[in-house]
């Protein structure tokens, strides 16, 4: 399975996210209040990027059952945006004024040029992993949880069985309409090495 | 214009120290006064060439959606892409360098906003971030002396029919005028910015 290749192929970003100070402090509670509004602030600023980035890819299908998929991708990510939302009502941030980072501007240039520029394959590849990625850490913080744990709602939701659908939908495409090219290993591993930066710039603003 | 009125326009003066940021580098310096590390050079020559088929892409796709009164520039600048693509490739081969490289971290972040951009702003915005990276490299160039090792690529940068261009895609702003495009000329100075320290540093 491609998607597999790929994950594997790209561990050793996986567990630089894992280990990271950010996410680490995500799975023990101790994160700094500030750097997760932080977060929030440009996570949500990039999930508007996402909803684009499937709508063009969705614009590119061959067919109507890839469209039944990104439609529900696309709700999903609507849904994560919800969750925002009540993380910002919560720590009182302005979402609307969100000036964004340099990493996040990046990764939304990066998204953004392949959404428009380049073919299906590589779009869902540039794509996946932070589908994936968010999955992987939620399950692996799964274990830290506790009735009072201040980051409890984020990782019940990137553990959920519904997020798990939703990952493994977009997973299944990357392996019927991909194949293993450079042009797709380059943008599943750019990808990874985004959200490592995007999981940093939070605690550097902090 | 001259070099004097490229310095005086509207977009260079509000633009401030990200102008010099921009246009000014270690790596200029180094091929100044001949000290610049093969290393360096090469690292140049690699992702200079990557950076230029990118912003190939972006001129191809700002001619396509522009207006037919900006066409003569555009058109004209991107014809030119496939001579400086080719003076790269023959450079490269002449040094037996190798252009098929990955894209630097900073270069596809630079290559990846032009071709967002290409696709996503206005079209007078994008004849200001064309004029961005065309007068950056412009000026940059033309402070250094067409002499020494490297005279070849200060003369290729700073000559007569460059600064012409440059002079028309300007020319071509301004009778294209948009609220945007001094934030999207600034983004490309920061871009420029970093993409001559990565030259230099790795």
């Amino acid at each position: 399975m491609l998607h597999q290749k790929l994950w594997d192929q790209n561990a050793k970003w996986a567990a630089d996210c894992l280990n990271h100070p950010f996410v680490r402090g995500l799975g023990d509670g101790t994160l700094d209040t500030e750097a997760f509004r932080s977060y929030v602030a440009q996570d949500a600023f990039f999930l508007q990027a996402f909803v684009r980035a499937y709508a063009l890819a969705l614009a590119k299908i061959q067919n109507m059952e890839h469209a039944e998929v990104f439609h529900g991708l696309i709700g999903g990510v609507l849904d994560e945006l919800k969750l925002h939302a009540g993380y910002a009502k919560e720590l009182d941030i302005k979402l609307d004024t969100v000036r964004p980072f340099p990493v996040t501007l990046a990764y939304i240039n990066f998204l953004m040029a392949r959404a428009w520029h380049c073919e299906l394959a590589e779009i869902l590849a540039a794509m996946v992993p932070c589908m994936k990625l968010y999955h992987h850490i939620g399950t692996s913080l799964l274990p830290q949880l506790h009735p009072t744990h201040p980051y409890k709602d984020w990782i019940h939701s990137y553990s959920s069985s519904a997020f798990e659908v939703l990952c493994r939908k977009l997973e299944e495409l990357l392996d019927r309409i991909a194949t293993d090219t450079p042009a797709v290993r380059d943008a599943y591993r750019y990808a990874m090495q985004c959200e490592v930066e995007f999981f940093t710039a939070p605690l550097q603003q902090s | 214009m001259s070099l004097a009125s490229i310095h005086n326009s509207s977009f260079v003066r509000t633009a401030g120290h990200l102008w010099r940021e921009g246009t000014e580098s270690q790596f200029l310096d180094a091929i100044r006064d001949g000290s610049l590390p093969q290393d360096a050079f090469q690292r140049w020559l690699a992702q200079d060439y990557l950076f230029a088929k990118g912003l190939t892409t972006f001129q191809a796709i700002t001619a396509a959606r522009a207006p037919r009164s900006a066409h003569k520039v555009l058109i004209a600048g991107l014809g030119a892409m496939d001579a400086e693509l080719e003076w790269f490739e023959q450079l490269a081969k002449e040094r037996s360098l190798d252009l098929n490289v990955e894209h630097h971290p900073t270069c596809q972040r630079y290559v990846d906003y032009l071709i967002a951009s290409a696709y996503s702003q206005p079209t007078e915005v994008l004849l200001a971030i064309l004029f961005g990276v065309e007068v950056a490299y412009l000026c940059g160039w033309s402070a250094l002396d067409a002499s020494g090792p490297y005279a070849e690529f200060v003369a290729r940068w700073s000559n007569d029919n460059f600064l012409a261009y440059v002079h028309q895609l300007h020319d071509s702003c301004i009778s294209h005028p948009h609220d945007s495009q001094q934030d999207q000329f600034n983004e490309v100075l920061r871009h420029e910015r970093d993409f001559w320290q990565m030259t230099y540093e790795g």
